[in-house]
């Protein structure tokens, strides 16, 4: 069976992603309309739509399994991509796929399942040689086992939800006073996220680096990988900014990595795009964390590097077809860069700023790609994540592409919702940045403050106060401003009576 | 005698206290060492609102006004001004110099949320930094900081109710 018609279990910039890459090869889409989203710029790129704006229950219909499976046979989809985040690596939904003659564009349910559990995948790797950090053996079921565990491996330790990932349920612990408060609140947060509040510890390595190899394996046993991405640059395990390839590792230790990222894939026969992520310390000593098993959002920068399609390496993959390429045709050239352009508020904690999108341009220029599910007029909906849109960008070597990444944001335009991008125009000016020193503490550690103004911008922005103040009181023939008088103005009105002059 | 012809100058006051003086009337050019610059506010359908300086154009919105308190978002960032005549900074001075700072502090919700925990009651000493409320906004959950030293004088915040952004979580008496 080949895949003819692929159904989106996913929306926004992935969604378009895939049904970019189904278009050239050919291959039918059907996307998903919600009523959370019945407007969204994914629709357009479908060549058929499900509506699904009657269905009013609390779980969005991308994480409904029975409700997509349906979907899939009512629209005669004999595939199904889930995209990143909600069912992407639910191995029950997988399965379920299976069951009904539908093709998952993914791994084996099998593969899913065993990555996806971290105890699991930590036998394995064990089990394999693969480098890891000192941990428990098993899951911890109580406060007082925790802290022994912690006393034997030394402190400090992280709490890891065993079916965890993104961060979530994630708590580091440097003394044991905090270990019962921290064993608590990660259970109960896994339990939440992930429907199982089981934890197990791990040694914390102090400061590494954050280095994940792209891996793709057919289904004939084949695996290659597609070198490294450089994703350290993080807050609260949120992934910001990542760069392909990484100045911290040469080509020794890329092929050191890359040889263990392959041979631990191998260990779950695993077929389809994934992710083995490392942790990499001072000394260059790697531990293996955790494997993706879906397409990450980063792909783009291991895209622009290597010139493969990994959504078109998936669907063949899926189709039965064994890789083209060997691992001595893989070929990193030049260096690329992603800034992840949130709707959050760098000023304020990061704080998720919902809203909608009044105006939206984005630079086009040859070495940048923009990857985005949003246009003007598009909303940011709390209910989803906050991604805007994902600005990739190119050059020969790292010095060219942080140049032109310089010039590419500051030729983003958005209005509407605060965003992350003064943040991206500060890091691409750090030194730690520049010198290529930086680990997962960057964000936290190496910056005081998380904006970049030029020398003018704080001077203008005051001239426009002062502008405004001068309209509102100073033309009435009165200077008496009404102190006492607290008065509101709706910025729509403001910005009407400005424009008028 | 009209109070208008004294005046001729304003002065837009950062909350970081940086004083930015512009003499009246306002004229759109700004002086920097020798030279001066012209800078304009434009508006059009598919930008909005902007302003044109050195041959760039940056993104600015009006995000609050208040009496002469400005929000302003430039360059995607936020500065807030208190535009001052002369005659307002000196009384500004004169009643800055007798108050010293204010002695309680707000936690306030950063986002719309749901409150997940809370970890202080009335009473408890907090220090600056400890987080005070779990919030989750986003499928995040976040840990709500304490600005300063202080003992908790009030708990509005309760577990597993929705908050919206700007509400009071929890009261602290400054240190």
């Amino acid at each position: 069976m080949k895949i003819l018609k692929i159904l989106i279990a996913n929306r926004g910039e992935i969604a378009i992603r895939i049904m970019k890459t189904a278009r050239l090869m050919k291959i039918r889409t059907v996307a998903i309309k919600t009523i959370l989203e019945p407007n969204a710029m994914y629709l357009s790129y479908a060549d058929e739509i499900y509506d699904n704006t009657e269905d009013v229950s609390e779980i969005p219909v991308f994480l409904d399994i029975e409700k997509l499976i349906s979907i899939a046979l009512n629209t005669g989809s004999n595939a199904v991509h889930p995209g990143y985040g909600f069912l992407a690596e639910s191995a029950y939904f997988a399965q379920k796929c299976h069951d009904n003659k539908i093709i998952y564009i993914g791994p084996s349910p099998d593969a899913i399942y065993k990555m996806g559990n971290k105890m699991i995948a930590r036998r394995l790797a064990l089990k394999n040689n693969i480098p890891m950090a000192m941990g428990s053996e098993g899951n911890i079921s109580n406060e007082e086992e925790a802290v022994k565990i912690a006393e034997k491996i030394g402190y400090p330790v992280i709490i890891k939800a065993a079916s965890g990932g993104g961060g979530r349920g994630m708590r580091i612990v440097r003394k044991s006073e905090e270990m019962e408060r921290m064993f608590i609140t990660a259970s109960k947060e896994a339990e939440k996220a992930f429907n199982d509040p089981s934890v197990f510890i791990e040694k914390y390595i102090e400061n590494p680096k954050h280095i994940e190899f792209q891996i793709l394996g057919d289904q004939h046993g084949n695996i290659i990988h597609l070198g490294e991405r450089e994703c350290s640059i993080q807050r609260k395990h949120q992934k910001l900014l990542e760069e392909a390839p990484s100045c911290a590792l040469d080509s020794n230790l890329r092929e050191k990595m890359g040889s263990m990222a392959i041979q631990i894939s191998k260990a779950v026969n695993y077929y389809s795009a994934g992710t083995v992520e490392f942790l990499l310390d001072s000394d260059r000593n790697f531990y293996f964390m955790e494997m993706n098993t879906r397409i990450q959002v980063e792909h783009p920068v291991t895209e622009s590097i290597t010139g493969y399609d990994l959504i078109e390496q998936q669907i063949r993959i899926a189709n039965g077809e064994p890789l083209k390429m060997k691992q001595e045709d893989v070929i990193l050239k030049g260096w690329a860069i992603e800034c992840r352009i949130n709707a959050e508020d760098v000023q304020a904690g990061f704080a998720p700023d919902p809203g909608k999108i009044e105006s939206f341009s984005m630079p086009s220029d040859s070495y940048v790609r923009v990857d985005t599910g949003i246009q003007a007029g598009s909303s940011i909906v709390s209910s989803y994540d906050s991604m805007i849109a994902k600005l990739i960008v190119k050059g020969k070597d790292r010095k060219e592409a942080i140049k032109n990444c310089k010039m590419a944001l500051d030729k983003v335009w958005i209005k509407g919702t605060k965003t992350t991008l003064p943040l991206f125009r500060l890091i691409i000016r750090n030194q730690n940045f520049l010198d290529g020193t930086f680990t997962t503490a960057f964000i936290e550690k190496d910056l005081e403050k998380y904006y970049y103004n030029s020398d003018y911008e704080e001077m203008l922005a005051a001239w426009l106060a002062t502008k405004l103040f001068v309209e509102e009181n100073l033309q009435e023939n009165s200077i008496n401003v009404d102190f006492e008088n607290v008065r509101e103005m709706s910025p729509w009105l403001l910005n009407k009576r400005i424009t008028q002059f | 005698m009209n109070e208008k012809l004294k005046i001729d100058k304003l002065y837009a006051l950062s909350s970081e206290n940086k004083k930015f003086s512009f003499k009246l009337p306002l004229k759109n050019k700004i002086r920097i060492g020798k030279r001066d610059y012209i800078v304009q506010l434009r508006s059009d359908e598919k930008l909005g609102m902007y302003i044109l300086w050195k041959n760039r154009k940056y993104p600015v919105e009006v995000v609050r006004s208040r009496q002469n308190k400005y929000e302003i978002l430039f360059n995607d960032i936020s500065y807030t001004f208190t535009v001052e005549t002369p005659f307002s900074l000196q009384r500004l001075k004169v009643i800055r110099s007798g108050k010293g700072r204010s002695e309680q502090e707000s936690v306030k919700a950063p986002m719309p949320g749901k409150i997940i925990d809370v970890l202080v009651r009335e009473g408890a000493t907090v220090l600056r930094g400890e987080p005070v409320v779990i919030l989750e906004a986003m499928k995040m959950q976040n840990e709500i900081q304490s600005p300063v030293n202080g003992t908790v004088i009030r708990v509005n915040a309760k577990a597993n109710t929705n908050v919206m952004k700007e509400d009071v979580l929890v009261e602290i008496k400054v240190e």
